[in-house]
């Protein structure tokens, strides 16, 4: 690592949040040209209303991912989390005010404690994976996925149970629905939550000594550091965090879907840190970075619904790889060493020249094919260009290292 | 004059800004034993790197046999027949001795499926060659460290390599494996074999070598004949200065008991010994330095590792500082005692890498720079500032990275954050490993000086001319037993050795 700038404004130019805000941006103007419907200037509130929610849906749980990264773990077990949380939510409203759940109205007293009932929920889940993995010993990997399969299995068992057979549960009262998905009250709750972890990873001894066990584990058993505790607090943050987000979703899609809810939703958290600056070898990662990495995830999700139209959520997954594999490739070297690393020279890099053309064509027509006759055509265009593209680098990468010396 | 077969001609290489190598100029003859010494940080490594194509990118020349080559990797290197062995091993532990041998140039039969058996008699001859009986199909993972290096010459061999390089061979050996890999240089010269052979040890080079280049601040230094030169002499070209008079300052004088151990014992399940200590006794007083001597395996690491409450299974015994018994069960508990410990494997126990050296400095003691569960970042580089000073850690501020500052800097970072905890007992596991000749100097200035503070210290190494320079008394371990306690005036090298090569059997016998 040579890309060490001892000054603070380069600090803050080569820092992985000065280069998320400058891609966000880039992102944004993009989207403004390319959608024909103008909707960031016709629509702004709705605009940045629809991203601030999905932002800051992604950004509890993220954060949650985040914590447990820097400090060396994994976590699989979000989604699940999730959809467990919201069924565990509404299950307790029926228990505690089965009458007020059925009128639509349900008591003040029922949701504080239907609330508290979800989070500690989430605190005992944190709880069972730090205790699979410092006394049972088993890795973090294979004991958050244990989780993330067994309590969504555990959602839908409950569900038909208190509901009396039906295998979602849903959302009678409107007004507190309403109340719940308030984007201005979730957005305030989440900058306090961010607040509160960025406060405890920068300001505090705990934090410190999360960095440090992510960082070197042995090293940090060894300075006296009781790695287990820090352990379960950066589980039962991970855990109670998703069930935050288990709450929210509950009132924002307004029913509780424990076989579909939030499914996959752990590996965008993971990529949201990831793309946010966290390394995956632990010990490195910021709050601020996570939380922009959040940001221009969903605003390229936004975007490509933007500029595609209709049915957009069928492409969520494909971009959020694409976004994932190109910002950790550019934030762990810098784009001049891009330019001079060979990446097609071999055997390997010559065969995915044809994958990556078809993956471009394919993804055009898919993208925008429904417009023009002529788009098939183009789509081949456009994946030729990109085969003849890549080949001309990958040959001029083949020829005897004339830039070797840089 | 006979044609050089490896001519180094003036090669440099930078990284970054950084000047790792600086127009080195000098030649290897065919069948010599060549030794290259220098500090850490000289050049010794990246050279060894550049011979052997793992550095592709050098200004300069490098002829073998008289013919410019430039490797683009490894493997061009091995085709001209040049192999390195590894301070660090490459073998594959979850693979058999004979599958690491033949890794990438596996065996095939008629079928072109992998022929294990044949692997496994051509690597049974290649080890008998070499003198050593271990089992070709034992995993490598299972093996002494100096088993493994044998495979690795092995590995070597069955390449046709006639230029091995060694980077530091004998640094994890006991001594009569170093004995063994004597025997192993002395078959691979007589058939004519290159060796160059890399060095810190004076003892060895001088053993062993028919000439020695010196290399310092990645500048080619001299090349001397070793017949017509002396140990002073080149640990002199090594630092570029006179080390001959150590001053460490004076002894200090000894204090009360501060600990005291009885009849410390570690099981060891499964092994045929049964245990990895049995009943250790020891006192240390303050202002002193107990060193604490013996073989690979004879227990010390493990014995500060139950004194720190950082042994996997509970040890038996007693623990008393201070008069008070103790019984720490985590690293934590001794700390809060009043011990500190200084690890063996720095890199893997000690530093956090992906932190700056204040960081790493105020690690323990972040409890001091916090107003409750809220770190005060002034209070923290004063603390870590404290240390770089008293230390005289050679930094570039406290925001560097752990990683750009040299081995023995790194070692005094760590005995630095453990001084900031304020303990009673200082225990260092090896502190002087992989640290220069000029800065273990420094190391021992800087345990005489803490001795004086008050503090007891115990100290291992596996270099007894370091615990003769440094203790007060010597304690003996062999194979987890305690075999003898000299107090300084009376310790010799020899008594040392004695009572570090007694073996279990004997002890039974003696009683």
């Amino acid at each position: 690592m040579s890309n060490e700038t001892t000054s603070p404004l380069g600090r803050l130019l080569s820092s992985v949040e000065f280069k998320l805000i400058v891609s966000w941006v880039f992102v944004v103007l993009v989207t403004m040209l390319l959608d024909t419907r103008n909707t960031y200037w016709n629509k702004p509130a709705d605009s940045v209303e629809l991203i601030l929610r999905q932002t800051v849906l992604l950004g509890f749980f993220a954060l949650g991912a985040a914590i447990i990264i820097i400090s060396g773990g994994i976590d699989l077990s979000s989604g699940s989390v999730i959809a467990m949380s919201a069924t565990v939510f509404g299950s307790l409203m029926i228990v505690l005010d089965p009458e007020g759940f059925k009128a639509g109205h349900v008591s003040t007293n029922a949701v504080v404690l239907s609330i508290a009932g979800t989070l500690l929920v989430g605190a005992m889940v944190g709880t069972l994976h730090a205790w699979l993995i410092t006394s049972v010993g088993l890795p973090p990997f294979v004991a958050t996925l244990a989780t993330l399969v067994g309590l969504r299995s555990f959602g839908r068992g409950l569900t038909p149970t208190i509901t009396g057979g039906k295998s979602q549960i849903d959302f009678s009262d409107l007004g507190l629905r309403e109340s719940l998905k308030d984007v201005t009250s979730i957005s305030i709750l989440f900058i306090l939550f961010a607040l509160l972890l960025w406060f405890l990873m920068s300001r505090t001894v705990t934090g410190r000594h999360l960095q440090a066990m992510g960082g070197n584990e042995q090293a940090a058993k060894l300075s006296g550091i009781r790695t287990d505790r820090l352990k379960w607090l950066a589980y039962v943050i991970g855990a109670v965090s998703a069930s935050i987000v288990g709450i929210i979703s509950f009132a924002d899609t307004g029913s509780a879907k424990p076989d579909i809810m939030a499914r996959g939703y752990e590996l965008n958290a993971i990529a949201a840190s990831v793309i946010g600056g966290c390394s995956l070898q632990g010990g490195v990662g910021t709050i601020s970075g996570t939380i922009l990495g959040c940001l221009f995830l969903r605003t390229i999700i936004d975007a490509v619904q933007k500029i595609v139209g209709t049915g957009a959520d069928v492409y969520e997954g494909m971009i959020v790889g694409i976004v994932v594999v190109v910002a950790v490739t550019f934030s762990q070297r810098g784009s001049s060493k891009i330019a001079s690393k060979k990446y097609f020279s071999n055997a390997i890099g010559w065969s995915v020249i044809p994958t990556l053309g078809l993956l471009t064509g394919l993804s055009y027509l898919l993208f925008f094919g429904a417009r023009e006759w002529y788009a098939n055509y183009q789509a081949f265009l456009i994946g030729v260009t990109v085969v003849v593209a890549l080949s001309i680098r990958a040959f001029l990468e083949s020829r005897p290292s004339v830039n070797g010396q840089t | 004059m006979t044609q050089p077969v490896i001519s180094i001609n003036r090669i440099s290489k930078r990284f970054g800004g950084t000047r790792a190598l600086h127009e080195v100029s000098f030649d290897v003859m065919p069948g010599e034993l060549h030794a290259i010494c220098g500090e850490n940080g000289a050049g010794k490594s990246t050279l060894m790197k550049i011979l052997s194509g793992v550095i592709t990118s050098y200004e300069g020349e490098l002829l073998i046999d008289g013919d410019v080559v430039h490797f683009s990797g490894t493997k061009d290197a091995e085709s001209v027949g040049i192999s390195i062995i590894h301070q660090e091993l490459n073998l594959v532990e979850q693979l058999s001795v004979a599958a690491n041998i033949f890794l990438g140039r596996e065996l095939r039969n008629g079928l072109f499926l992998r022929d294990d058996r044949a692997m496994e008699a051509q690597a049974a001859d290649l080890l008998e060659s070499l003198d050593c009986d271990i089992p070709p199909d034992r995993l490598a993972g299972s093996l002494r460290v100096g088993d493994q290096q044998l495979i690795e010459i092995a590995k070597a061999l069955s390449i046709n390599s006639r230029i091995l390089v060694m980077d530091e061979p004998t640094s994890a050996l006991t001594e009569s494996e170093v004995e063994r890999l004597y025997r192993v240089i002395a078959k691979l010269r007589s058939q004519g074999t290159t060796i160059l052979y890399i060095s810190h040890k004076m003892e060895e080079v001088f053993h062993l070598s028919d000439r020695i280049t010196v290399l310092r601040d990645g500048q080619f230094i001299a090349t001397r004949n070793t017949k017509e030169t002396t140990p002073g002499e080149i640990t002199k070209l090594m630092v570029g200065r006179d080390i001959e008079s150590l001053e460490l300052g004076p002894r200090s004088q000894r204090g009360e008991l501060v600990l005291e151990v009885r009849n410390l014992s570690l099981e060891w399940p499964g092994h045929a010994r049964g245990y990895r200590l049995k009943d250790i006794s020891l006192e240390l007083y303050r202002g002193e330095v107990l060193g604490i001597a013996g073989l690979m395996g004879a227990g010390r690491t493990e014995l500060l590792e139950c004194l720190f409450g950082a042994s996997t299974l509970e040890p038996t015994g007693e623990i008393l500082l201070e008069g008070y018994p103790i019984k720490p069960r985590h690293p934590a508990d001794a700390k809060q005692a009043g011990l500190a410990l200084v690890t063996e494997d720095r890199k893997r126990l000690g530093i956090f890498n992906t932190m700056n050296v204040g960081r790493n400095i105020s690690m323990c003691s972040l409890r001091d720079a916090a107003i409750g569960p809220m770190l005060n970042s002034y209070q923290e580089e004063q603390l870590s500032e404290s240390m770089v000073e008293k230390l005289r850690i050679k930094t570039a501020g406290l925001t560097p990275p752990i990683g750009a500052l040299s081995g023995g800097n790194q070692q005094k970072c760590i005995v630095g954050r453990w001084l900031l905890t304020g303990p009673k007992v200082l225990l260092l596991d090896d502190p002087t490993r992989g640290v220069d000749v000029g800065a273990k100097a420094e190391l021992y200035r800087v345990i005489r000086s803490l001795c004086a503070e008050g503090l007891g210290v115990i100290v291992t190494s596996s270099e007894l001319p370091e615990l003769l320079t440094i203790s007060d008394r010597i304690m003996v371990l062999s194979e987890g037993r305690k075999t003898a306690e000299f107090r300084i005036e009376d310790a010799t090298q020899e008594k040392i050795m004695e009572a570090a090569t007694k073996s279990w059997q004997s002890h039974e016998i003696d009683r």
